[in-house]
């Protein structure tokens, strides 16, 4: 697809440890386009973090990177290969999770972001001071001169993470990447910093990735969503579609975990049995398989190819839910009260909605 | 938001705990306190779990160690089974701790991490001798076994465990205590997705085994929804609303309620996403704002706002609020 601003091949990244090789990210493929938003789902340890870690050429250097990042036609890992400074932090920036961390405690906010606009663009350092309280009012914050004066202890949570969103924003990018950005804070101020993103976003035309544990922000702010677990993106459609017609028993289980606002109290939850599988040496199986209703034994000996209506709905399921395959194979299971992976299984009580 | 007022303390003969307008402040500095719970009131009635929702520094975590006498309390009263556990001391105080045991956010640091969990289960009950729960190998066993941790793991160490394992031997650890109240501070929120469907169930299976009354803090509001029977929203160190779960959703009537629903990614939709639009930061606990607490964020604020602080009042069946501008709501029946 020659129109996309950002393509990923096949990326693998594992880490080498004492205890084996971890493979965090294990063959993972997409494609971004233009002006639009990925969300990036999954839990802890599914290797989201690690994806925009390696798009940031972040990793530390024992990480061992397979695969191939294209962006705009240039190839990611030959620009890091060459030491190219001027890639990331202008074309392509990060905003982390935790605003506090990713700040310098010593330096006044205003003085950080002009220090970008020095070093990559070439600033003087009065014009590169006038520009960061420009942009300090250009995301929401009041008193823009003064807070420029200001360190960072002396904002909120939520003004600082503002603030590194202004300092991502200072060059430009083409791409930003946002690593949780709103899960230290607040609910009201996660609503007031989601919605600003996305108004910066339309505003410059810019591309997103957004990376979140939780699929309730993923749903509104993204136009694609991908689900990973265990390395691996399982799960890649329109935002809408996924909440609407899920097909991988992973996201539909984690769905069905999370307590809904809508439903009345002491609604029963159907947690998924079991926890994330360690990522050493992993077997040549479906890595959800040991926690999932639908398993089958060729869940248990073949990897499932991401598959099904590519560039649209994909999902790599051998039983997909929502289809007669995958029906057939969970009605199998109930019926032995089993599945082939010798988890114990019962009907799901339906919710009340 | 202000919310003294001990309008919503009920007169019933199985209320287990009652906090009546429980004040605490920490000295910060020279002159000035930290305010950090001012004037709180609530009751819990026997088998009850009330959910208490806040943001952070709302004072939600404070209410709750205050209880258990964690931090000092200033004024205000903590009546449990007949005693005020606020002024009690030494040896009447310990006697009263085994009844009310509490598990923590963070579930790997809140447990020793160079003891084995079976010693770090049994600690409470050892120190507390024969009386209470007596120990025993069979029911170290036996709570591990109903909250989910193979008793066969119980010579291992925390860091053997992940972190929604630690949580369940933080919850074997409360309830070898054999209490009557159980404390949950956050208990899922340093939870992946997958395992705090796992943890909330199991709470709610203690509940009904052990016949336990919870009292649920989270910044959660779906989380809390669906544990609690009775929600209190706290702001800056006062209650706002008091109601039961399923009412305070359908009928929110305080801004602040109104606007912690509307923030939420998915909205609840008894309320207009506009409503989750609140300015501003929250103001500074040392010194809070007169009045009413909220009126710097308020969308409904004037001048009574800043100059009376609102009392809590009944708005509707088992339903208090502190508000001198309450929104309107259709209640349809």
């Amino acid at each position: 697809m020659a129109d996309s601003l950002l393509s990923v091949n096949d990326l693998c990244v594992r880490f080498p440890t004492d205890r084996g090789v971890v493979q965090a990210v294990n063959g993972v493929s997409f494609e971004l386009e233009q002006g639009q938003t990925l969300g990036i789902v999954g839990e802890s340890g599914s290797g989201k973090s690690v994806t925009a870690k390696t798009l940031m050429n972040l990793l530390p250097r024992s990480a061992e990177v397979d695969g191939s990042v294209v962006f705009d036609g240039r190839d990611v890992t030959e620009l890091a290969r060459r030491g190219e400074s001027h890639f990331w932090g202008v074309q392509m920036t990060m905003v982390f999770q935790d605003p506090m961390t990713s700040l310098n405690p010593v330096k006044r906010c205003g003085e950080q972001i002009a220090e970008t606009l020095r070093y990559h663009l070439g600033h003087n350092r009065k014009t590169a001071i006038a520009e960061s309280i420009d942009l300090l009012e250009q995301v929401g914050i009041p008193e823009p001169a003064k807070r420029a004066r200001q360190y960072p202890h002396e904002l909120s949570g939520g003004l600082r993470q503002r603030v590194v969103i202004a300092m991502a924003l200072a060059c430009q990018p083409r791409l930003l990447i946002a690593d949780e950005p709103t899960t230290a804070v607040d609910v009201t101020v996660q609503k007031l910093l989601l919605d600003l993103l996305d108004k910066l976003r339309r505003d410059r035309g810019m591309s997103m990735i957004l990376i979140t544990h939780d699929l309730g922000v993923a749903r509104g702010r993204c136009d694609d969503i991908s689900v990973m677990y265990a390395g691996r993106i399982v799960e890649r459609s329109d935002a809408e579609t996924l909440f609407t017609d899920s097909r991988h028993p992973y996201t539909n289980a984690l769905l069905r975990s999370i307590p809904r606002i809508d439903q009345p109290s002491h609604t029963r939850l159907d947690p998924i049995p079991g926890r994330p599988p360690e990522q050493i040496d992993p077997p040549e199986q479906c890595s959800f398989a040991p926690r999932c209703r639908y398993a089958q034994p060729d869940c248990m000996s073949a990897v499932p190819e991401l598959g099904g209506l590519m560039g649209l709905h994909s999902f790599a399921c051998h039983h997909p839910s929502n289809t007669p395959r995958g029906e057939q194979a969970l009605a199998a299971n109930l019926e032995a009260g089993q599945t082939a992976a010798g988890l114990h299984i019962h009907p799901i009580e339906e919710a009340a909605h | 938001m202000a919310g003294t007022g001990k309008a919503p303390l009920r007169d019933r003969p199985d209320v287990l705990l009652s906090v009546e307008e429980l004040t605490v402040e920490f000295p910060v500095g020279r002159h000035e306190v930290v305010h950090a719970v001012s004037g709180i009131s609530f009751d819990v009635a026997e088998g009850e779990t009330l959910g208490i929702v806040g943001e952070s520094g709302c004072g939600k975590s404070t209410v709750a160690r205050s209880i258990i006498r964690l931090n000092e309390i200033r004024g205000g009263k903590v009546v449990f089974e007949g005693n005020d556990l606020a002024t009690l001391k030494g040896e009447a105080l310990r006697q009263h701790r085994p009844n009310l045991q509490m598990i923590f956010q963070d579930p790997i640091s809140s447990l020793n991490p160079r003891r084995k969990v079976r010693d770090v289960i049994s600690e409470g009950v050892r120190v507390w001798g024969g009386g209470k729960g007596a120990w025993s190998q069979g029911r170290i066993d036996e709570l591990m076994h109903a909250v989910g941790v193979d008793p066969k793991f119980g010579d291992r160490r925390p860091h053997q465990f992940s972190g929604g394992q630690c949580q369940r031997i933080g919850i074997a650890r409360a309830l070898a205590m054999d209490p009557k109240v159980l404390i949950c501070d956050e208990p899922v929120s340093a939870l992946d997705v997958s395992v705090q469907a796992q943890v909330l169930n199991l709470l709610e299976d203690m509940k009904k085994r052990y016949g336990l009354t919870l009292l649920f803090i989270s910044h959660d509001l779906s989380v809390v929804k669906n544990v609690s029977d009775r929600i209190i929203v706290m702001y800056l160190g006062k209650a706002c609303e008091i109601g039961s779960a399923d009412e305070l959703y359908e009928h929110p009537r305080h801004p602040y309620t109104r606007a912690l629903l509307a923030s939420i990614p998915e909205p609840a939709t008894t309320v207009d996403v506009s409503e989750g639009n609140i300015d501003g930061e929250l103001p500074s606990p040392i010194n809070p704002p007169t009045g009413c607490r909220f009126n710097t964020r308020c969308p409904h604020a004037d001048e009574i706002c800043f100059e009376v602080e609102p009392q809590m009042e009944a708005v509707g069946d088992d339903h208090f609020i502190a508000c001198h501008h309450p929104v309107a709501v259709s209640i349809s029946a």
